[in-house]
């Protein structure tokens, strides 16, 4: 038989004929015993007579596939492929030398723990709550205390949570409901106040639907990698803040950016990309989204919406806007960017996030959209579906601020003028644009203040480029302890500015607070001047002058 | 239908005496059967691994063809549906040179699995989610493709929400504590902690928490899920390596990510596993360069809220501080529910807060409240508090939410009130072992360790969870059923919330009707594996509810 399988005419060493011929007696014999059998045998026969090495490789395949399922996946898996070959008592000397870095960057000593941790001495402990026109508050473990000053660092913009009318609302829901809702909204957490929120939402801001989150700086981290995935196309704004950032690190598909509002660095982009994308011949369009904030959080601009949507439906992507600073704010009634620009919402974002923390005055965010993305966030997006509810009240409150947004915009008004009050106020003093650029619009209650380039290059030795370049250099290196001199001095020396306005006038500004290590793109330290609708034009307009003065003599005396 | 009654309707209650109400949210003990003081477990129950009971195979193949069916449909329902109903399936179809929101493929469990059975999620409700939950009526209609809503509402009994401790209240210590602060702070806080949000209550409240939990500093955070998504990031970068137990929650896998750091998990409680898995690590060090990493942190948590069990902390302490590594616990289902004093695992083990380097626990569960915290040694937290991003860049914790925090802890250890915090705890251990026992009794399989407050009953088939769910749902109960992805692809189950609110009584009726269920789902298919005497347990209902009430305050029906 086995001169049958295999050809004499090959010359094959006696023993692989030997054993191969056993082999196949083997089989033989064992297939003949199971029903149908000799369905396989038939073929075996077949294929080898015809080509030998066929059935060979067959076997070999076989073989490998018997081993490839035995072997433990894991242990292959990773990049820890090269591992040494080590004894016992080698393993154990190098777990024994093994030396942790500290948990966080430790304090070296009290000098330096004073020196570094100064933020934390200037942050305001506020007695009476940070939302008050007037707030009293100590600092640094209440060594300094200052009583009755401006607050000019609130973003509750509207102050409209802050009327007897909305807290009776707020009463009545923790009469009722309580204040946890105990449970995420898949399992009995969403009570009818939440749907009734988020139908007031919806009908409020004109898409179809809306979707509640516990915070509104985890909102955009969950909801843009819920609707991307590799291959997928984001291009986003250079200048967007660290929410968005962290949603596009957390998106696990391709980033581009374009420059900082400049619609034409958007339309070359995106032409290249379709140029790209006819080439490589998808088998089906990627989703594909351009992202962008409403009023920019980290400089107080507006994005251009009416090009942003001719360019999104020109080259098919989704339109991604980050509103939490302008909803409430923008438009004639606060609804927000489209209405800036007499645009709907429904045709022109496709994703909305917002924030009930800010303009709203209550907590939480929301993500505004067509039913379709509203529903699949319900099981796919993670902040969503993985934490608790709201509580009732905070939903209670947005609904009354919208009723009385709806019937009235005076507030809204009030503080578009305050805002544009503000604004020209800055921009007028000629002597404090000699040191500060206003990054932001005239229609943000936020206002931006950065140092000049030209002020800053002098005075503290860097720009925004090598600032960036050298946080770039150290983030690669994974350095724990990231901290840059000069960004320090700047930030320290902002800080002496936001001291000096409040002790010589009692009113408080603040700082722009970020996490140098944590962003990602280009930044520079800012001031940041809120206004609020609760305050009259005569008290900002004061404090704007005590402002400006201090700021020119404290840079012209430094 | 009327385009009204497509949207949930705002359903008040109606207007009850102060007395009702009060039994509603929080019933009153007749006796004191419903009362357990749990003691730290000795170092010889702490290291017992549970025994796992498992269903016979016919039950694990029927569940797997219930699921092929399943899918099989699905994709005939798809094919069909993609071709001939074209704008119904505009969700998963490219339109007008715009890709889907989401692919066919990867919604298909959303789509044609979930939605069979959404009937059961996601029940809108109303009130104080207490010993009784109002559920909000609804009608499915085209397989839940889409609800109406009659504004009729049903009252059920509460074994859903993670109310542990029951300070889900409508009135009380911690409702006045909240309504004082809407009156002297509002509702908002204004801004980030950094720039303006601090107060004077948050500076409060931290502290008490600190001290609560056994460590030098904390800092709370306004969402549970961001305190971990957000936490990672301030001190570990892809230089570090992350060793996680496979069921951690989302939101420590988010976080993870997001750090960058490298990731290596162990199989579930498998402490044997973990530390092979920490000795290879070290020798290892990181991929390609070889070079030892940075620092490595152990994630667990200290109750799984879909399995009930417990992380074994003495070993994992003991392993953290043989090998150097640091030891991350969130505590978010086990704070305040367990322990003799309501401290969490630390407490259940004897360990010493100290000996872990970061807590990590929320607010929604025990304490009725939102959000929640990271508690660390004060030079730790010191640089989180700059480092992190949620104090810097997102809303703290509003005052209202703050009070209730401070209300219920001061409850918890007897500051307001005293007594009532030990009566919470001391009716929750009864009730998680008292049900815990009775299921087990009754033949159902049950997951988890003695005192969990989380009861985890298995279900297997995907069918039987709808069915669960609605029939419990007739008989006025209310229970969150749970499946992939939350749990492994066979092993659906019901996950029986415990709360202090309960009595005895309303347990009884709980065993009764899961009782009766069972039988007419078939499920109770407990081998007698993991019971205390290896046997099959069947009991007669009666039976279970004269005995098990004395006999779960023994610890020895809980040991196998």
């Amino acid at each position: 038989m086995s001169e049958r399988i295999i050809p004499t005419a090959i010359p094959i060493p006696a023993a692989i004929v030997r054993s191969s011929s056993a082999a196949w007696f083997y089989l033989n014999q064992g297939l003949n015993a199971v029903p149908g059998g000799h369905h396989v045998l038939n073929y075996i026969e077949k294929s080898s007579h015809d080509d030998p090495y066929r059935t060979a490789i067959e076997a070999g395949l076989i073989l490998y596939g018997i081993y490839y399922y035995l072997s433990k996946p894991q242990r292959k898996r990773g990049l820890q492929a090269n591992r040494p070959n080590l004894t016992e008592r080698e393993k154990d000397a190098l777990i024994d030398e093994w030396e942790p870095e500290p948990l966080v960057v430790p304090p070296v000593n009290d000098h330096e723990t004073a020196e570094r941790y100064w933020r934390l001495a200037k942050i305001p402990v506020v007695e009476n709550g940070g939302i008050a026109t007037y707030i009293d508050f100590t600092r640094n473990n209440r060594q300094e205390s200052f009583e009755h000053v401006l607050n000019l660092a609130s973003n509750n913009f509207l102050t409209l949570s802050q009327t007897e009318e909305v807290l009776d609302v707020a009463r009545d829901t923790i009469n009722n409901y309580g204040v946890g809702a105990c449970g995420p909204a898949g399992f009995y957490g969403n009570q009818d106040v939440h749907y009734n929120c988020e139908y007031m939402l919806s009908d409020f801001f004109g898409t179809d639907a809306c979707c509640l989150y516990g915070q509104d700086f985890a909102v955009a981290s969950s909801v843009v990698p819920a609707f991307t995935k590799r291959g997928d196309v984001i291009v986003a704004d250079d200048k967007v803040s660290l929410a968005v950032q962290n949603a596009l690190q957390l998106a696990r598909c391709t980033v581009y950016y374009f420059q900082h509002n400049n619609m034409e660095s958007l339309d070359e982009l995106l032409q290249q990309l379709n140029e790209q994308e006819k080439k490589e011949k998808l088998p089906a369009i990627p989703r594909k989204f351009i992202v962008t904030e409403g009023l920019f959080h980290n400089s107080g601009d507006i994005a251009p919406l009416p090009e942003l949507v001719d360019l999104k439906n020109k080259y098919k992507y989704r339109l991604f806007v980050d509103e939490t600073m302008s909803l409430g704010v923008l438009g004639a009634t606060g609804r927000g960017l489209p209405e800036h620009f007499g645009l709907e919402r429904a045709s022109s974002i496709d994703i909305t996030v917002g924030s009930m923390a800010t303009a709203f005055g209550s907590s939480g965010g929301f993500v505004l959209g067509d039913k379709y993305m509203s529903n699949y966030q319900h099981i796919g997006s993670n902040a969503y579906c993985f934490s608790a509810s709201l509580p009732g009240y905070t939903t209670t409150v947005v609904s009354k601020c919208l009723q009385i947004m709806d019937a009235d915009n005076s507030q809204v008004k009030h503080l578009q003028e305050l805002s544009r009050k503000m604004f020209y106020f800055f921009t007028s003093r000629v002597k404090l644009n000699e040191y500060f650029t206003l990054t932001s619009s005239e229609f943000s209650p936020v206002l931006h203040l950065e140092l000049k380039e030209a002020v800053r290059a002098k005075r503290f030795g860097y720009t925004r480029d090598t600032l960036f370049a050298e946080l770039h250099k150290l983030q690669g290196r994974k350095v724990s302890d990231v901290c840059i001199d000069p960004y320090e001095a700047e930030e320290m020396f902002l800080q002496q500015l936001v001291d000096d306005v409040l002790v010589s006038h009692n009113v408080l500004i603040s700082r722009h607070t970020i996490v140098l290590k944590q962003e990602t793109l280009p930044i520079v330290p800012s001031l940041r001047i809120s206004c609020t609708a609760g305050m009259t034009e005569e008290e900002l307009l004061g404090a704007c002058e005590n402002i400006a003065t201090t700021l020119v003599q404290r840079c012209e005396s430094a | 239908m009327p385009e009204d009654e497509l949207r949930v309707p705002m359903c008040r209650a109606e207007p009850m005496d102060a007395r009702t109400k009060r039994e509603n949210e929080y019933g009153t003990a007749l006796d004191d059967t419903g009362l357990y003081q749990v003691s730290t477990m000795d170092a010889q129950m702490a290291d017992r691994k549970p025994i796992i009971d498992a269903p016979p195979y016919y039950i694990v193949t029927l569940t797997y063809i219930n699921y092929l069916i399943l899918i099989i449909l699905g994709h005939i329902h798809d094919f069909f549906g993609m071709r001939f109903q074209k704008r119904r399936h505009r969700d998963i179809v490219e339109f007008d040179g715009y890709a889907p929101w989401y692919s066919k493929f990867e919604s298909f469990y959303v789509r044609r699995l979930k939605t069979r059975i959404d009937e059961c999620f996601s029940r809108p409700t109303t009130g104080v989610p207490g010993r009784f939950i109002t559920c909000v009526d609804r009608v499915s209609h085209n397989y839940n493709e889409w609800y109406s809503y009659p504004g009729t509402t049903t009252t059920c009994l509460n074994l859903s929400s993670y109310n542990y401790l029951g300070f889900a209240e409508s009135e009380g210590a911690c409702t006045s504590a909240a309504l004082e602060t809407v009156n002297k702070y509002g509702v908002n806080a204004g801004g980030p902690r950094s720039q303006i949000g601090t107060t004077e209550l948050q500076v409060r409240t931290e502290r008490m928490v600190a001290d609560f939990v056994g460590k030098e500093d904390a800092l709370v955070v306004s969402m549970g899920y961001s305190t971990n998504a957000n936490f990672f990031n301030a001190f570990l970068d892809s230089r570090c390596l992350v060793i996680s137990d496979e069921l951690n929650h989302t939101s420590i896998r988010t976080g993870v990510r997001l750090s960058g750091a490298a990731v290596r998990t162990f199989k579930h409680g498998d402490m044997d596993l973990l530390e092979k898995l920490i000795r290879e690590q070290i020798v290892l060090g990181q991929p390609k360069t070889n070079r030892p990493w940075k620092k490595i942190l152990i994630c667990v948590e200290g109750l799984y809220s879909m399995e009930g069990t417990l992380a074994n902390l003495p070993r994992l302490v003991e392993l953290k501080k043989k090998y150097k590594c640091y030891l991350f616990v969130d505590e978010a289902h086990s704070i305040g529910a367990m322990g003799p004093t309501g401290r969490g695992v630390c407490e259940v083990f004897g360990v010493d807060p100290k000996d872990i380097d970061i807590l990590m626990g929320t607010f929604t569960k025990s304490f009725g409240a939102a959000g929640g915290y990271i508690a660390c040694d004060k030079w730790i937290i010191d640089r989180l508090r700059l480092d992190m991003t949620t104090p810097n860049y997102s809303e703290p914790t509003p005052p209202p939410v703050l009070a209730q925090i401070c209300a219920s802890l001061q409850t918890i250890i007897g500051e307001i009130n005293p007594g009532e915090g030990t009566e919470r705890l001391q009716r929750i251990a009864f009730n998680s072992r008292y049900l815990r026992l009775g299921l087990q009794r009754l033949g159902f399989i049950v997951y988890g360790n003695a005192d969990s407050p989380v009861i985890p009953m298995l279900l297997y088939c995907p069918s039987k969870m709808p069915a669960f769910s609605k029939m419990m749902l007739q008989r006025k109960i209310a229970v969150v059923v749970v499946a992939y992805p939350a749990t492994p692809l066979i092993e659906s189950r019901v996950r029986f919330c415990m709360s202090s609110s309960l009595t005895k009584e309303d347990i009884d009726y709980l065993l009764r009707h899961v009782s009766e269920v069972g039988d007419k789902l078939f499920l109770k298919l407990n081998s007698g594996k993991s019971s205390y005497d290896n046997s099959v347990q069947r009991w007669d209902i009666e039976e279970v509810i004269r005995r098990t009430p004395e006999d779960c305050k023994d610890n020895k029906y809980f040991i196998n």
